[in-house]
């Protein structure tokens, strides 16, 4: 009997039962390979979600929390940018680190330069919120599972370099499933020059001398000449593409937000042509543009008050990133600032062109009542005050982009008349994801002991934003 | 058990056939001390071989072989007796319970029957009728309390067919899952789950087998009794065996089983029914000056219900009687309950077994029709069974069990922002639910109580519900449906080559196909939609095995091996329409506005095992057992995917040693084993994610989530002893387990820093090791002529202990959930129990451990930092009592849990929002804890000042506190112990006697009262919460209740009738 058994297992054993199918442990339900093209566009398709998300807003004051006011009081500390990572930024990472590209998607070059930039933005982004942050360790998968964190003016360092290598690298010849220039590389190399400029004005209190050589750097390789090359991400009329406004304020019915008392009060005196772009007229008689203190907490009636504009959360609606007016108020206060020559003449010539681009960019290409605007006593350029108008200006432009509006807040002190919700000051950073705590612990501590004195809470400064 | 009787019956019945000649014909009936007709009772004329085995309503009949012939009649359950036949050719018998069971026969692993004594594990089983003693619809339900070391999460009974789930002994992986498996009659089956926190709980689909043709269950609790089913086993395995026909039936014989019982909502959270609906006391007035109820608020932080003439929301309906019209705001205290119905639940099921000298057979169908607690929630279900046996020639017997299930519902959604369960989180105590019930007007406008607020002119821009859906809506629109057909079974051929030595082989099968369908009305809070999803699985499982007995001397051999072919194919279908529905009333896929989102997916594995088992017994004292079996599975990468599990054990009868009189049975036992788990297929090799379409564009990603081409299987290492005593012939019987188990290796998802770019890594680490014990107590304490008393008690505990993770890391995420910008998780640590509850915390001073306030008197609290410990009970277990008296019987379930917790949403939100009873409370000074502070209003705290550290008392604003404060943040104060002591289940039947009997067509008939779920004995956690049903379809592990549907207490009569 026992060899019968024995046998039995042996015949078994030896017949190479662990040998399967060759694809039984494939999936096929998922790709295997990757065209780099397509994941530069899923990247892209987090591009909205740096603008439209209310804790911005908030941070910028734009918006005031009409019901249930929660994140206007500054209540939330951490923040998550993991998300940025693991989607756009490792999209990015494996266009860059890529064994082999496909050619039929349009030049090499210009696929790796607009990953480039693309990556240059999204770090941008990462690092005006949180400060110092993970970066040349980053995105290595098992290679590193706890990536150090950069300080902050590497990273602008590196980003830089990142956009000047993008600018160099781009040859002709359009790249495909391109969702923001449809493959026009003119366009983006002049986004790469645009995004250098502004990045250059941020180190306008730390490094002013390292301000100068960037700005003038990307304005000699080519910025920005019209609206018509923004970075803008444009939403679609269907669900799958929509604007966050429109599901949570015709999707969810939440009329949660108004304008804010901080911006209605800026525009209306100036007879602003955009305010009836960003706001509706109040419900109550008289009817009229009413913004609601921000921070407020008790309990108000929403008919009071101008809600945010149907344009602004309509379904379609665009999403404006980096744009020709900014990179105009950026030449304004560069030249104000004598980064550029030229002085008030060229700060004035470029502020009054970006008011106007803006104007156009809001208001569908119409200046009606920008003449009237312009001729305001606020809005006249004054060279005594011209640092507070262009930074008041950029802010009245920069509306529903509120993380920027908000990192130009924090570099220019302006608007000064920011509302401290039941005592809490406008952030000057936002905390690091709650996991970060357990998942990077050594680097995450270090972080906050070297920038913040190991807090990691709203008050502490990023490297760029001197006192 | 059944199979060693049917296997005594194949064997016996070659001689018995040819000796029947020559004797006299006895027939006869044996019944049990009801009264009912015993089915499969052994009938051996003493001394031969000579054996038949009773039919289904307890008839027999027997050729003798002998003069003065003595028949012995045994059956697993009962006490064995003997009866001297003298010259009577009729002979009845009653048999008695025997909850000792001298010397049973247990079903070990493959449905291998073994003689208890010979057993080195621990296994516990559960009769049939003590499952169905309340008729429980799911099995797994059925087990609560009834096996040491099980423990049962159910769910409410409103869900129809919710989900039960099981964990043994602990929990045994670091990331919380791992299942039993469940295996009926040899087959595995499924027991996947399709709902989630959210929406329908379709429930455990183990359910789908029909209670009714259970005969028993064993528990195989550790590696050691499941080693045999290697890499499957590792989390324990649930051996479900059905009832069989039985040889050389004389007739046909037919049950009758119907139930009906009523269902009612048994336990609500408390409500406040002082303030209506608002954010604020004062009025909100129309510019004509009429005071209205404010209809855009989804809380009672309103005005008072104090009668004031108030325009009510359904005022504003034109087409409403009262449009325009002031009513009184008053209070409708059962607002919640009334919306709620009884319910009813029809259950008729019929079973015929019948048998000859070469075959037997049983058939049986189960019709089961329930009606929701819900408005227009239901569930059908259908159980077909058949099992039959046929011998092709003497040697070569063909066996086949199928059993088909179908189960048709629209469920009612659960958790939050789904279904009605808004009304204890949102809503306003001064709605008249009766109101609602018509939800729509006569020209088919909807009719909604929460709206945008009228302009000062009264005039509504939107009858478009705000944030809730009118509840009927809900009900009657948004329907749930769902349905599934289930096949599993086996056919066989079994071969007696030599006396002892068999071999058989098995063709097994599980096949099931899942829909569900969700609608999103048109006319409703959010965009229309529709979604249809259709799953389908299929396993098969191709078995061979032998077995040999043998018997030298003293020495008695029992060898067996075998070989296993697994295969899976599981496929699924999902879609949904996106951006709204083309035509109203059109539910299709081809109504979708924009592109329908479309998920094909189809997945394979294959499992190859090869097992052996050797066991030696010396004089009947002395066993020792080996096994060990080899899986390869293809899901591994090839190097990694070929294993060994083997396991070894002993057992000593030491009573047989002893010869204490007083001891009949003493046994103690010593096991080791290591049993392993793989992981789901496609996870070893690397893939890119499908993303968004951007108009025309499609988009590609990488995954959070990385695969690892190294993975290899994970391993639980158990030690187990343990002794089994019987005293004073069975009157009194003690099991005790003592086990240790470690689970290393384990496959994990683990989380790392998103910085790296990827999310989560599969990853094979950490230890994770639990120890504990088990004891079940059993015993008759009063045993007389007309009455018996008999007691089954269980109780066990585990401890599990985090040991590793990967290295750097010493915490794991399992679980995290996000509401109103905080966070609650679930972590486990280094160090530290399974499953750390991390939320927000008071902030305590740290002299006095008081609360620390804030500036404004406010409760001050930490980050979502704070480890407030397991989730994991301490104790589990269950008391059954259940007794005799003449013609009646009573039995009652308690089963209970000492330990564990869980966070309430459904508590806090019913808080948040003022209607909790808590927020409208007297205060010290008898005023209202919301009337303003200068009045003596106010919530009073004690606590010490963060500015100061002075102790202070102090009165703060109930809105602030509850709803801004407590209801927002912290939540250490919805934090509950979730022990509880449950009463389950009571039956109190009565079997009519013979005379009545005699004027009845029925051989038998018991009619019974039965009651399920009938009360809570005792908890912890508050009212209107139970810590017993915090199921949340599949996930593995309840620690948050985030609207659980209501406790239902069910109440019904059961008739059984044999033929």
């Amino acid at each position: 009997m026992k060899t019968i058994i024995i046998s039995f297992i042996s015949l078994l054993a030896i017949t190479g039962c662990n040998k399967f199918e060759d694809d039984m442990n494939i999936n096929p339900n998922l790709p295997s390979t990757s065209s780099n093209t397509q994941l530069i566009a899923n990247a892209a398709l987090y591009l909205p979600g740096l603008s439209t998300t209310p804790q911005g807003e908030y941070n910028a004051q734009f918006l005031s929390e009409t019901e249930y006011p929660n994140l206007s009081l500054y209540n939330q500390v951490s923040f998550n940018f993991y998300d940025l990572y693991t989607g756009p930024l490792m999209n990015l990472e494996t266009v860059l680190k890529a064994q082999s590209y496909n050619g039929n998607e349009g030049p090499v070059a210009n696929q790796i330069a607009v990953a480039k930039i693309l990556k240059a933005y999204f770090f941008w982004h990462i690092t005006d919120r949180w400060g110092d942050v993970p970066y040349s360790e980053a995105l290595k998968a098992e290679a590193n599972f706890t990536p150090k964190y950069d300080k902050q003016s590497a990273i602008y360092d590196s980003l830089f370099k990142l956009l000047e290598d993008a600018n160099g690298m781009i040859v002709t010849g359009n790249i495909s499933n391109d969702i923001i220039y449809g493959g026009d590389m003119t366009k983006w190399k002049k986004l790469a020059n645009t995004m250098r400029m502004l990045m250059a004005l941020r180190l306008s209190k730390i490094d002013p001398a390292k301000g100068t050589i960037q700005f003038n750097a990307g304005m000699a390789a080519g910025a920005m000449t019209a609206n018509s090359d923004n970075f803008v991400y444009k939403h679609l009329p269907d669900a799958a593409n929509q604007n966050y406004w429109y599901g949570q304020v015709f999707g969810m019915n939440r009329s949660w937000w108004a304008l804010s008392k901080t911006l209605v009060d800026r525009m209306k005196p100036t007879a602003d042509p955009r305010l009836a772009i960003y706001g509706e007229k109040t419900k109550a008689l008289p009817q009229d543009y009413v913004g609601l203190p921000y921070g407020n907490t008790s309990v108000i009636n929403k008919d009071n008050y101008s809600l945010m504009g149907t344009g602004i959360w309509k379904q379609d609606a665009h999403i404006h990133l980096v744009t020709y007016a900014q990179m105009l108020f950026a030449k304004a206060e560069a030249a104000k600032l004598g980064w550029i020559p030229g002085g008030d003449a060229t700060a004035k010539t470029n502020y009054d062109l970006a008011i106007e681009q803006s104007v156009r960019q809001w208001n569908n290409n119409s200046i009606t009542g920008l003449p009237a605007m312009m001729a305001h006593v606020d809005v006249v350029y004054n060279p005594a005050t011209a640092l507070q108008q262009i930074a008041n200006q950029r802010y009245i432009h920069l509306f529903m982009h509120g993380y920027e509006a908000w990192a130009e807040y924090r570099r220019t002190g302006y608007p000064n008349d920011m509302v401290s919700p039941g005592g809490k000051a406008v952030p000057r950073r936002q905390g690091y994801p709650a996991p970060e705590v357990f998942n990077n612990a050594t680097n995450y501590q270090q972080a906050i002991q070297t920038q913040f004195s190991g807090q990691d809470n709203l008050t502490g400064r990023v490297w760029w934003d001197k006192p | 058990m059944r199979l060693m009787h049917f296997l005594l019956g194949c064997l016996l019945l070659f001689p018995a056939t040819l000796l029947a000649q020559k004797g006299r014909v006895v027939t006869g009936t044996v019944t049990s001390m009801q009264n009912a007709g015993l089915e499969n009772v052994t009938i051996n004329e003493k001394g031969t071989n000579n054996t038949v085995v009773a039919d289904a309503s307890g008839k027999f009949s027997i050729t003798l072989t002998r003069d003065n012939s003595v028949l012995v009649f045994s059956m697993v359950g009962f006490q064995t007796k003997e009866m001297a036949v003298g010259s009577s050719s009729n002979v009845s018998i009653s048999l008695d319970t025997d909850t000792r069971e001298l010397e049973g026969v247990v079903v070990t692993a493959l449905g291998i029957s073994r003689k208890e004594r010979s057993v080195g594990y621990s296994t516990q089983s559960v009769k049939g009728t003590d499952l169905t003693l309340t008729k429980e619809q799911n099995v797994l339900g059925s087990l609560a309390g009834k096996i040491a070391g099980v423990q049962v999460v159910g769910s409410s009974g409103a869900s129809m067919g919710g989900t039960q789930k099981v964990k043994i002994r602990g929990v045994n992986s670091i990331n919380g899952s791992g299942e039993p498996l469940m295996v009926v009659d040899g087959t595995p089956i499924s027991n996947a789950n399709f709902g989630g926190r959210n929406g329908g709980d379709f429930g455990n689909l183990g359910q789908d087998v029909n209670p009714e043709d259970i005969e028993s269950i064993t528990v195989l609790k550790g590696p050691t009794a499941s080693a045999l089913y290697g890499i499957r086993g590792q989390y324990g395995v649930i051996m479900i065996t059905t009832k069989k026909g039985s040889r050389n039936a004389k007739k046909l014989s037919v049950q009758l089983n119907s139930a009906v019982s009523m269902e009612q909502v048994g336990d609500f959270i408390p409500l406040q029914n002082v303030y209506g609906g608002g954010s604020s006391q004062t009025w909100r007035t129309l510019g004509s000056g009429e005071k209205y109820v404010d209809m855009a608020v989804d809380e009672s932080w309103g005005p008072k219900m104090d009668g004031t003439m108030a325009r009510s929301v359904f005022s504003f309906y034109p087409q409403d009687p009262e449009f325009g019209q002031l009513t009184p705001f008053v209070a409708h205290p059962n607002n919640v309950k009334d919306f709620y119905e009884t319910g009813t639940t029809v259950n008729n099921g019929i079973s015929m077994t019948g048998g000859g000298a070469n075959h037997n057979f049983r058939i049986s169908f189960n019709d089961t029709r329930i009606s929701g607690i819900e408005p227009n929630t239901w569930l059908r279900r259908n159980n077909l069974g058949l099992a039959a046996s046929f011998d092709l020639t003497k040697k070569l017997v063909f066996t086949s069990n199928i059993n088909i299930a179908y189960n048709k519902g629209q469920r009612p959604s659960q958790g939050y922002d789904g279904g009605s369960r808004y009304l204890l989180q949102w809503f306003q105590r001064n709605i008249d639910i009766n109101r609602l019930e018509e939800y729509k007007y006569a020209d088919g406008t909807f009719k909604n109580w929460n709206l945008s607020r009228p302009s000062a002119a009264g005039v509504m821009s939107s009858y478009k519900a705000l944030y809730w859906n009118n509840p009927y809506f809900e009900a009657y629109e948004n329907l749930n449906n769902d349905n599934r057909s289930r096949m599993f079974g086996d056919v066989g051929l079994s071969y007696l080559v030599l006396p002892g030595l068999k071999v058989s082989g098995f063709a097994r099968g599980d096949m099931f196909t899942q829909n569900i369908e969700d609608r999103e009305a048109f006319g409703g809070r959010y965009v229309p939609g529709y979604s249809t999803a259709k799953y389908e699985n299929r396993e098969m499982n191709y078995e061979f095995l032998a077995e040999y007995n043998k018997k030298f001397n003293d020495v008695s051999l029992n060898l067996n091996a075998g070989g296993n072919l697994y295969s899976r194919r599981y496929t699924y279908l999902y879609m949904a329409t996106k951006g709204g529905l083309s035509s109203p009333g059109f539910y299709n896929i081809a109504a979708s506005v924009d592109r329908p989102t479309v998920t094909s997916y189809l997945q394979r594995k294959e499992i190859r095992s090869i097992y052996a088992m050797a066991s030696a017994g010396y004089k009947d004292t002395y066993f020792i057992d080996a096994s060990i079996r080899n899986d390869n599975s293809s899901s591994l990468p090839l190097a990694n995917n070929s294993y060994w599990y083997p396991s070894v054990s002993a057992s000593m009868i030491f009573s047989e040693l002893m010869k204490w009189k007083p001891l009949n049975y003493g046994k103690l036992r010593l096991s080791f084993a290591r049993a392993g788990s793989d992981l789901s297929p496609y996870q070893t090799t690397p893939t890119f994610g499908v993303g968004g379409i951007y108009g025309t564009t499609n988009t590609l990603f990488v995954p959070d989530n990385q695969n690892n081409p190294n993975i290899k299987p994970s391993f639980a290492n158990s030690l187990e002893a343990g002794v089994d005593l019987r005293f004073f012939k069975g009157r009194l019987g003690a099991e005790f387990t003592y086990y240790t188990q470690k689970n290393k290796n384990q496959i994990l998802n683990l989380d790392v820093s998103g910085t790296s770019g990827i999310g989560s890594t599969v990853i094979n680490a950490g230890l994770i090791e639990n120890k504990g014990f088990e004891l079940s107590l059993s015993g008759v304490p009063l045993q007389t002529k007309d009455f018996q008393w008999n007691v089954v008690f269980n109780i066990a505990r585990n401890t599990g202990m985090v040991k590793e993770l990967y290295p750097g890391t010493n915490v794991y995420a399992l679980d995290v959930n996000t509401y109103s910008g905080v966070s609650v998780y679930l972590n486990s640590y280094v160090g530290k129990p399974f499953g750390s509850l991390i939320g927000k915390a008071y902030q305590r001073d740290s002299a006095t451990g008081k609360i620390l306030l804030g500036t404004n008197n406010m409760p001050l609290y930490t980050d979502a930092t704070h480890d407030f410990g397991s989730v994991v009970p301490d104790y589990t277990g269950g008391l059954r009592n259940s007794f005799r008296f003449r013609n009646f019987d009573l039995s009652a379930m308690i089963d209970y849990q000492f330990g564990g917790q869980f966070f309430s949403w459904s508590k806090m939100l019913a808080v948040k929002t003022g209607m909790a009873e808590e927020t409208a409370a007297l205060n010290d000074k008898g005023k209202n804890v919301r009337d303003a502070l200068v009045d003596g209003g106010g919530v009073k705290i004690n606590g010490v000042l963060n500015s100061t550290k002075q102790e202070v008392t102090v009165y703060v604003d109930a809105r602030t506190y509850y709803r801004t404060t407590l209801g927002t943040h912290v939540y250490e104060e919805w934090l509950y112990d979730a022990s509880y002591i449950k009463l389950r289940e009571i039956r109190l039947g009565y079997t009519f006697g013979k005379r009545v009997m005699q004027k009845l067509p029925f051989s038998s008939m018991n009619l019974a009262f039965i009651a399920r779920n009938p009360a809570m004995i005792w908890q912890k956690a508050p009212k209107g919460l139970d810590p017993s049903e915090l199921s949340s379809g599949g996930n593995s592990i309840s620690w948050l209740e985030t609207g659980q549907l209501n406790s239902v207490r069910s109440y019904g009569i059961n008739l059984n009738i044999n033929f």
